[in-house]
């Protein structure tokens, strides 16, 4: 299947971006005033510490000499330590990516089972009042800031009504996705108000499509219609709105975790910031990065499954 | 055939609007017979659509109803059917198919599924029994290998064969009668014959109705038994074809006739007599405009920054031309053969790969920044799109007073009588200045567009297939605008088109181009007369004839020319996907 | 076609209508937050910063309709004055990345080439960065506070404008009347600023209102995370930060702040659907 070749090349084409993302990053940090050894190590460092670090990254040597040390550092997998957590940064970041992920993940499949349905009901039933309910829920859900919900959410049902955990992270997967179900509220609402403003949208004009219209002229009931033809070529639109989306969405991740106490990579970049801890940031940001670009490398490939007309 | 299959009786369908009630078809009846093929013509806005959309209920909005009248069919009045009864009509009693058949076809399930859609529908057959039927009916409409190309997608195929799968969509249920709404306008002229001639055919296999919706007299004079004109509602005329098209009654009708551009134009500019004009002008100085074993090629293939795979499309492969002072020179072909290509090269907006265009003397591929200069002050052009052709934002005499400041062609006080007098050279009311495009008609726009034009002061006018998107009537208006500006201006004229008819009309010299290529050139009634090239005679004996005894081409020869065509078509959907590909990874 | 004449007229029929209302409403709620910043002094029944410890916590009552926090605060003055900041987010935060994202897209756009492969690259690299985790990161150097906020604002936001513009560019750049723009001689200036860019905006104003309502949603976050506007200043996400440690006993120091980034934001949203209606007819 030569429409699916670009899963072997696109890879390389990731490579200047992942270039300019490990630039950017690289000078964010080097443009914090003051000593770069001092600025990676914090404040109460050894001298004997600050001297290791000058010369792994190359702190003495010119700016674009010490761009490549940066970079001879990340190929083998070394990110430099946490100030405050005392150990490498990559295996610190490697116990945080679970928890955001699950939420991600758990977020995003909850958003379409909302959207999904909204979007058919409205798109179907055009200028009606459930299409008018659909269309006022999207446009005010698209508002709702999630820190503020999150509490909303809790102060309801973990305050009031005394069902859901207050907050943290479970160990057992039942009790990790108790915790998860107000988090996942919490940013659904808004994606799911994105995901239906736009799939009913699509769904509007593709049902009002010619090749809708030449269905019905063969006498296809409005339903063979709607899910046979109207459906599947709404979808493209929604995966790449997705994909566009992920990184609002990784955005909203770092403030609920920080609501409810998640014990996630937004959480640890939130916390790395307030405790100066630059060496997290900066691997946080790069792994997040990386992961953005993952998730529009498999939009990619999901547009191009639903599409046959799209080659890339 | 004692009783008609179908009878239209006294249709009237109305819109509301805002409170206001709208005729929009008005007392129409019509009868078709078993077998019967029904020619329903008319211009843009004049119903013939909406009365055949009406027959199967459906109308393209809520406030457009079917307020009178009745339309019946085997002893049933199909205005009074409820929904689930009319979608048993649908498909299985009368069948559609569309003007465009890209839009109309599902762009992302296979071409045979959407065949067999129906027949599982309509006839409760099996998935194997449905597939097996659907393979057999590409069969039937023609396509070369249905086994494999059951499984293909609609952006796959040709235009041509794109169009031969609606047509087996439509028949898929075995309809009794099959409405066409403009089948054929879309496509090129030696692929229209064809999709035609299968028509035809399908016709005299089954033994169905077919009503053919057309603007176009030279289709209906070869292909229909009887023909009803439409305008604005209302049914002007309904007769068998030869006693209509020989004897028309309404004014109209015989303006649409007159329109039509196959016939001789009437007055003293018969083809004939138009050489003799031309003549007296041309000097056998240097020429001005000389194309030399011009090449354009853009890059196929769209795969961006780091895999382009240095793949080109070859638009004009060695076109070589003269133009002499006062020449109006056509240049015809289907397309992508190259037309606009070459004419967006003379006027230097597009790059050339190799050779040379000379306009008055300068070498645009020597002196690029001389001759830029010289070719912005000198020449103009003309648009296929007259709504896109213009600013949207502006207004015809803001438009006009920016190319005359632009140009320095006139100073302040003189500004507004300058534009005054572009206006009236091209027809248009002197209010027209202070209109938007989008107040105004597809005519109208041409009008300024041609205005705009005319305020370089040019010397070389091209224009690209501007009355394509026009209807007929205004078509004919155009072509006369530009005959009368041609003997005011003593302009040089290049004339696209696919149209051969409106070119022999208008021009002198005809330059026919096929694949980049330019396969015959010279005095337009000669090569009318005469085709040296064997693609001209196919291209010349597809065009539909108003008259009904000249008959539309014979098959094999037309095929001969399309299956060029066709296989030239593979390297299209590169340029397609490439649009899609940016699009979709914006 | 008059089948397509008739429906595009009836429908405009009902969008007209649609479109009043859903532009007026969301210009009446975003007047009410422009009178309310403005009046801030006037109509603000408490001061917005002042301790009062005998009040402390009090419910919404008819003297303090939004309540009081934990050092007396009234709420609804602080909602009040606080509107003068969040206006000022949606704002600045929106006009710096809309200014400098339209001339790049542009002119990236309309010439092509190197500088369009150039800006594709650097706008690839920004986006491969979550939006907030880069402005997080930018923030954290610059350290905390609406300046840092405006900055990496104008540094990350201006890429979504630049795709618009020059994805609008790209197709309008060959549109017949750019071609004949060009074939008469019109300067590269004119025909991109006087004749596209008009043509190419409306789709970037309409933008610019559901990127406000983003704007102001990240902002109020920022400061919520403690890394924008500080305390004792009244903005909403730092009041509902303030609130978070009485969500339990208080519930309306949070409620009401966050209360007012939904209206605001549901204005701004209805504004946008309005305007993208307004001017989608119009074209």
């Amino acid at each position: 299947m030569h429409r699916y070749k670009f899963i072997l090349h696109r890879p390389v084409q990731f490579l200047p971006v992942i270039f300019g993302v490990s630039l950017i990053t690289f000078i964010l940090v080097r443009l914090i005033p003051g000593d770069p050894a001092r600025v990676l190590l914090g404040a109460r460092s050894t001298p004997a510490a600050l001297a290791n670090i000058r010369a792994q990254y190359g702190l003495d040597e010119p700016l674009w000499l010490q761009y490549f040390y940066f970079l001879k550092n990340l190929v083998n997998g070394e990110m430099g330590k946490s100030i405050l957590y005392k150990i490498d940064v990559l295996p610190l970041i490697a116990t945080r990516i679970e928890p955001t992920v699950t939420l991600i993940l758990c977020s995003v499949i909850l958003s379409i089972l909302i959207a999904l349905p909204l979007a058919a009901i409205a798109s179907r039933n055009q200028g009606s009042l459930p299409d008018h309910t659909v269309r006022i829920f999207s446009t005010l859900g698209i508002g709702f800031p999630p820190f503020w919900l999150g509490l909303m959410l809790m102060i309801l049902f973990s305050v009031k009504l005394g069902i859901l955990p207050v907050s943290g992270y479970g160990e057992t997967f039942g009790d990790k996705l108790a915790h998860l179900v107000l988090p996942c509220l919490t940013i659904a609402l808004s994606l799911s108000s994105v995901l239906t403003r736009s799939l009913r949208a699509s769904m509007i004009t593709e049902l009002q499509s010619d090749f809708a219209t030449a269905a019905r002229a063969r006498g296809m009931p409005e339903s063979i219609v709607f899910w046979r033809h109207v459906l599947p070529n709404s979808l493209a639109p929604a995966v790449n709105l997705l994909a566009v989306n992920i990184g609002w969405l990784i955005g909203g991740t770092v403030v609920v975790e920080s609501v409810f106490a998640i014990p996630g990579m937004g959480q640890l970049l939130v916390r790395a910031i307030f405790s100066r801890d630059y060496m997290v940031v900066q691997g946080v940001a790069m792994i997040f990065a990386c992961g953005t670009m993952l998730v529009n490398f498999i939009a990619d490939i999901l547009t191009v499954a639903i599409d046959p007309r799209v080659k890339l | 055939m004692t009783s008609p299959l179908l009878s239209i009786q006294d249709l009237t369908i109305t819109a509301q609007l805002a409170g206001e009630t709208r005729t929009l078809i008005d007392h129409v009846s019509l009868d078709l017979a078993q077998g019967e093929i029904l020619g329903l013509v008319g211009e843009s806005g004049s119903g013939k659509s909406m009365i055949c959309r009406s027959l199967v209920q459906l109308l393209p909005s809520r406030a457009i109803k079917i307020s009178g009248g009745a339309v019946m069919f085997e002893g049933r009045d199909l205005t009074t059917l409820d929904e689930a009864t009319m979608s048993t009509i649908r498909g299985s009693e009368i069948g559609m198919i569309f003007q465009n058949p890209t839009s109309h076809l599902d762009p992302v399930m296979r071409v045979g599924d959407q065949i067999a859609e129906g027949i599982r529908y309509h006839q409760g057959a099996s998935r194997a029994e449905a597939k097996k039927a659907a393979i057999q009916i590409l069969q039937q409409v023609g396509l070369p290998d249905p086994t494999r190309q059951h499984d293909n997608y609609a952006h796959e195929f040709s235009g041509g064969m794109r169009q031969r799968v609606m047509i087996g969509v439509a028949l898929s249920c075995n309809p009794k009668i099959l409405i066409a709404d403009e089948p054929t306008t879309a496509l090129d002229v030696t692929v229209q014959a064809q999709i035609l001639r299968l028509l035809l055919d399908i016709r005299d296999q089954r033994g169905l109705s077919i009503i053919l919706i057309t603007h176009d007299l030279g289709i209906v004079a070869q292909t229909c038994d009887s023909i009803a004109v439409l305008r604005g509602g209302k049914l002007l005329e309904h007769g068998p074809k030869r006693s209509l098209l020989a004897a028309p009654k309404d004014p109209y009708t015989i303006d649409l006739i007159a329109s039509h551009p196959s016939m001789p134009a009437p007055g003293g500019d018969a083809p004939e007599e138009k050489p003799q004009a031309a003549p007296p002008i041309r000097t056998p100085s240097a020429p001005l405009l000389e194309i030399d074993d011009l090449v354009v090629r853009f890059p196929a293939s769209g795969n961006g920054l780091f895999s382009g795979t240095g793949k080109f499309v070859t638009a004009v492969n060695g076109a070589s031309l003269q133009v002499m002072h006062g020449d109006t020179i056509g240049i015809v072909g289907e397309s992508g053969s190259g037309k606009s290509t070459l004419a967006r090269a003379i006027l230097g907006l597009t790059p050339l790969t190799s050779g040379h265009v000379t306009f008055d003397g300068i070498d645009l591929a020597l002196h690029r920044a001389k001759a830029l200069a010289h070719l912005r002050r000198e020449t103009a052009m003309v648009f296929q799109d007259p709504y896109n052709a213009l600013n949207p934002r502006l207004t015809v005499g803001d438009m006009l007073a920016e190319v005359l400041k632009v140009q320095n062609k006139t100073t302040g006080d003189k500004l507004q009588s300058r534009i005054n007098e572009l206006l009236d050279l091209v027809g248009l009311e002197r209010a027209f200045a202070g209109r938007k495009p989008s107040t105004m008609s597809g005519g109208q726009c041409q009008r300024a567009g041609i205005a705009r034009a005319l305020a370089v002061d040019p010397r070389l006018i091209v224009a690209d297939e501007c009355v394509a998107a026009l209807d007929v009537t205004i078509q004919a208006q155009i072509i006369d605008l530009f005959r009368d500006l041609k003997q005011k201006m003593n302009l040089t004229l290049i004339f696209i088109a696919h149209d051969l008819a409106i070119v022999r009309n208008l021009c002198e010299r005809v330059v026919v181009m096929h694949r980049g290529t330019i396969v015959e050139q010279g005095r337009s009634d000669e090569i009318f007369a005469n085709p040296g090239h064997p693609y001209t005679a196919a291209l010349i004996s597809a065009i539909p004839d108003i008259n009904p005894d000249k008959r539309l081409a014979r098959l094999d020869q037309v095929l001969q020319a399309e299956q060029v065509v066709f296989s030239m078509g593979d390297e299209f959907p590169a340029t397609i996907n490439k649009i899609t590909t940016r699009e979709l990874s914006l | 076609m008059s089948t397509v004449h008739v429906s595009d007229w009836n429908l405009r029929w009902s969008r007209w209508l649609g479109q009043r209302v859903t532009l007026a409403a969301g210009v009446s709620i975003l007047a009410l937050f422009i009178f309310a910043a403005i009046a801030a002094p006037l109509i603000a029944p408490y001061d917005p910063i002042v301790h009062n410890s005998e009040l402390r916590l009090v419910p919404p009552s008819l003297f303090h309709p939004f309540g009081t926090d934990n050092f007396g605060r009234d709420i609804l003055s602080r909602v009040i004055w606080a509107t003068r900041i969040d206006l000022q987010i949606a704002f600045l935060g929106v006009i710096f990345p809309f200014l400098i994202g339209t001339i790049l897209g542009t002119i990236s756009g309309y010439f092509g080439g190197m500088v369009d492969i150039i800006f594709m690259r650097l706008i690839d690299v920004v986006l491969a960065f979550p939006f907030l985790v880069l402005m997080l990161s930018i923030i954290a150097i610059l350290g905390p506070g609406l300046s840092s906020f405006y900055i990496a604002m104008a540094l990350v936001g201006w890429v979504s404008y630049a795709r618009l513009i020059r994805t609008q560019m790209l197709v309008l750049k060959n549109s017949d009347y750019a071609v004949a723009a060009v074939s008469l001689g019109f300067s590269n200036s004119r025909i991109m600023f006087r004749h596209l860019l008009p043509n190419a905006i409306a789709g970037s104003i309409v933008f610019s209102m559901s990127d406000a309502v983003l704007v102001l949603l990240n902002g109020a976050a920022i400061s919520y995370l403690g890394l924008g506007v500080q305390p004792p200043l009244a903005e909403w996400g730092v009041m509902v930060a303030e609130g978070q440690s009485f969500i339990s006993t208080a519930w309306w120091i949070t409620f009401f702040p966050g209360l007012s980034i939904v209206v605001l934001a549901f204005g701004l949203s209805l504004l946008g659907d309005g305007l993208s209606e307004t001017l989608g007819a119009r074209q």
